[in-house]
């Protein structure tokens, strides 16, 4: 089709609502949060230009550097219990509900382990919480209040909560695979397992590749269930803080700790720094290289 | 009526000479005591004064405040925050000097301390203060005809005998809240230990190290009562400590007077005592954090009716309305008012013969990074955990405090 001019202006029509909420709302405070960790406004002459000194104090005062590393480590271990517990789990869901074993009931199943991703954090931390309670609860163990469980922990509460998102990826892609393919393998004498492995699980890997980014992406903005648990200083001994909850204690301090807007906008942009090149790289070498058949 | 109007308003007669005036506080959960309550009273004995209260969410105060005032809007009496945000306020010229006011002979110089400036003059007029001390169960002590302790080594007797009686958690205490550790009970048995404000006021001159006996035996006093919390204490938080108390099951809490009325909401009859002291004899020192006070826009324009607003906040007629509309907040005046709540009148009567200080280190200490409150909160929990000990904790946090802070001349 030919584009002609007023077909360019209705375009343009069309896109600039969106377009003007989404630079106003997303693009523009992103900028300026990222322009803010370049200045110093804890001066007595207002802000003023420091170039990359915010970053570098970031990265050498001993204090606030030892709690970033510690935050990007919880933060790595927190993204890897997700990936390495929710992936396969959602997995094993998804083929139980498309196997047929469950006949009528798939609905019913379906909803259920669903609902835990409708719910708040911070009804599902403290349900969580009343359950684990060394007082009320069914362990005497303190997992959130011992340094080596307490991550595992909170991370384990956010999968229980969010399975149910790979789980309905998995589950819509395995819904796609045309019926005629699967009777094929069925005449051919392909057993349930062999058929999963060999026709459904291919025809679905490129979903793994995008829950992998996605679930990069959202546990390394994640604040909500440590916060909702932990507050912003998470304990004990910071063994639960993440990059959002070390975000949000500089940008708008804690109780013993004074707000540090630049600081604060800093370690922001480090966390948008880190996600953007993860990100980018996965689109450039990994998503383009996953094979998708056509059907 | 109208012959009383005539001889209050000085100057014109006529009731059109009504000043208004604004306060602003973050304390919107009191809109109501303010307006239905408070305010009339003051209207009542100055009717050519009206005062409306105008509050802001708690967490947006201070922002709304220095917006208010950069805009040339904020209101003519101002609510203070204690220490830090405060101080900065007023370098920032926000409110008036108020040295030579009246109302101000009411408090003793560490009551005032919180809103000084760094020229040592005071600008807001102190309204309430929180106090910590030790919640008991009066009729688990009456069981197990227990006394309340006086020195470390009763309290730590009595702990035993609660214990080996079995039947109660000696102590609702738990670790996963950090802050709590800090304030209800390093800050609330420390005092005794670091003397008060010799020990604080010695961390913020440089003359005294958190590596020096008086601190040291604070942690170790505080570390002294691990073996009496109740099991998996390491994941017990602030709330669940509270309902493990007002349900009984345990004799002794250590909390904030803020919490009264939930402590004894199931009905049981509680008492409250003060810090142990080291030794018998030694002077006991009390622990009472000051919440708020109110200071003078620099730029109000009805500053003389504002004037007479602050001197009525000494005055009984507003002291025991307010602290008997709050149970849990105190007046911050050398001669107390009367408390209604029977609890919160023996929790008035912990100061009489104490010595009081705020807590230890929200006063400049924790204006950097790392902020020392925070780091205590941490070093704490380490020492409930068992991987720091009282000395290892406090050398620590002695090395983080000389990585940045620079004691105050």
């Amino acid at each position: 089709m030919k584009r002609t001019a007023a077909s360019y202006r209705n375009l343009i029509l069309f896109v600039l609502p969106a377009l003007a909420i989404y630079v106003a709302f997303s693009v523009y405070p992103l900028i300026s949060s990222v322009v803010l960790s370049f200045f110093d406004s804890d001066g007595p002459v207002g802000s003023v230009f420091v170039g990359f000194e915010n970053y570098v104090f970031l990265f050498t005062n001993e204090a606030t550097s030892e709690r970033f590393w510690n935050a990007l480590g919880n933060n790595v271990v927190f993204f890897l219990i997700h990936l390495v517990v929710e992936v396969p789990v959602g997995l094993l869901m998804a083929a139980l509900l498309t196997s047929g074993v469950l006949r009528r009931s798939t609905g019913v199943y379906r909803t259920l382990l669903f609902i835990p991703a409708t719910l708040s954090v911070v009804i599902v931390g403290f349900i969580w919480r009343l359950i684990i309670s060394p007082l009320w609860g069914i362990v005497s163990f303190p997992l959130l209040g011992n340094e080596v469980t307490a991550l595992p922990t909170i991370s384990l509460m956010s999968v229980w909560q969010y399975v149910g998102i790979p789980m309905i990826f998995l589950y819509t892609a395995l819904l796609a695979i045309p019926g005629d393919i699967l009777e094929a393998a069925r005449i051919d004498g392909s057993t349930g397992w062999s058929t999963f492995w060999r026709i459904k699980f291919p025809l679905i890997a490129p979903q793994f590749g995008l829950i992998a980014i996605l679930t990069y992406i959202w546990t390394f903005n994640g604040f909500d269930i440590v916060y909702a648990l932990n507050g912003s200083a998470p304990g004990p001994n910071y063994s639960t803080d993440i990059l959002g909850t070390l975000f949000y204690r500089t940008f708008f301090g804690s109780s013993g700790q004074v707000a540090n807007l630049d600081l604060g906008a800093t370690v922001a942009s480090v966390i948008f720094f880190i996600i953007l090149v993860t990100t980018a790289a996965y689109f450039w070498v990994l998503q383009r290289r996953l094979k998708t058949y056509e059907l | 009526m109208g012959l009383t109007l005539a001889g209050c308003a000085t100057g014109g007669s006529d009731s059109g000479d009504t000043v208004k005036l604004t306060l602003g506080s973050w304390r919107t959960e009191d809109i109501a005591m303010w307006e239905d309550e408070i305010l009339p009273a003051f209207h009542e004995s100055h009717p050519n004064i009206e005062v409306e209260f105008a509050a802001t969410d708690t967490n947006d105060y201070n922002a709304a405040i220095q917006s208010q005032v950069e805009g040339g809007n904020a209101p003519d009496l101002i609510t203070c925050r204690p220490f830090d945000v405060n101080r900065a306020w007023i370098a920032d010229g926000y409110f008036d000097d108020l040295t030579g006011l009246e109302a101000l002979d009411s408090f003793t110089p560490t009551a005032q301390a919180a809103w000084q400036g760094a020229d040592g003059a005071t600008y807001c007029v102190p309204v309430a203060s929180v106090l910590a001390g030790f919640y008991y169960n009066k009729a688990i002590f009456d069981e197990l005809s227990l006394e309340v302790p006086e020195t470390q080594a009763d309290f730590i007797d009595v702990l035993q005998a609660i214990k080996d009686d079995g039947t109660y958690t000696p102590l609702a205490l738990g670790s996963a809240d950090g802050w709590q550790l800090a304030y209800n009970v390093l800050y609330n048995l420390g005092p005794n230990y670091w003397k008060g404000e010799e020990g604080r006021l010695g961390l913020i001159d440089g003359t005294q190290k958190l590596t020096d006996p008086g601190f040291v035996d604070a942690f170790a006093a505080t570390e002294a009562l691990v073996p009496f919390l109740p099991e998996g204490y390491e994941a017990i938080t602030y709330d669940d400590m509270g309902q493990l108390f007002s349900l009984g099951q345990a004799a002794i809490i250590p909390d904030g007077s803020w919490n009264i009325n939930q402590l004894t909401s199931t009905g049981l009859d509680v008492g409250v005592f003060g810090a142990p002291v080291p030794a018998a004899g030694d002077q006991r020192y009390q622990q009472e954090m000051p919440d708020m006070a109110i200071g003078l826009n620099a730029s109000s324009k009805n500053k003389d009716a504002a004037t007479e607003f602050l001197n009525w906040l000494v005055t009984p007629e507003f002291l025991e309305l307010y602290v008997n509309k709050l149970p849990g907040f105190f007046a911050m005046t050398t001669d107390a008012p009367a408390y209604d709540n029977p609890l919160a009148q023996a929790f008035s009567d912990l100061k009489t013969d104490a010595e009081l200080t705020p807590r230890l280190a929200l006063d400049r200490l924790s204006a950097g990074t790392p902020p020392l409150d925070d780091e205590i909160w941490v070093a704490l929990q380490q020492m409930y955990a068992g991987t720091l000990t009282p000395e290892s904790a406090t050398a620590e946090l002695q090395a983080g405090l000389d990585s940045w802070y620079v004691p105050a001349g």
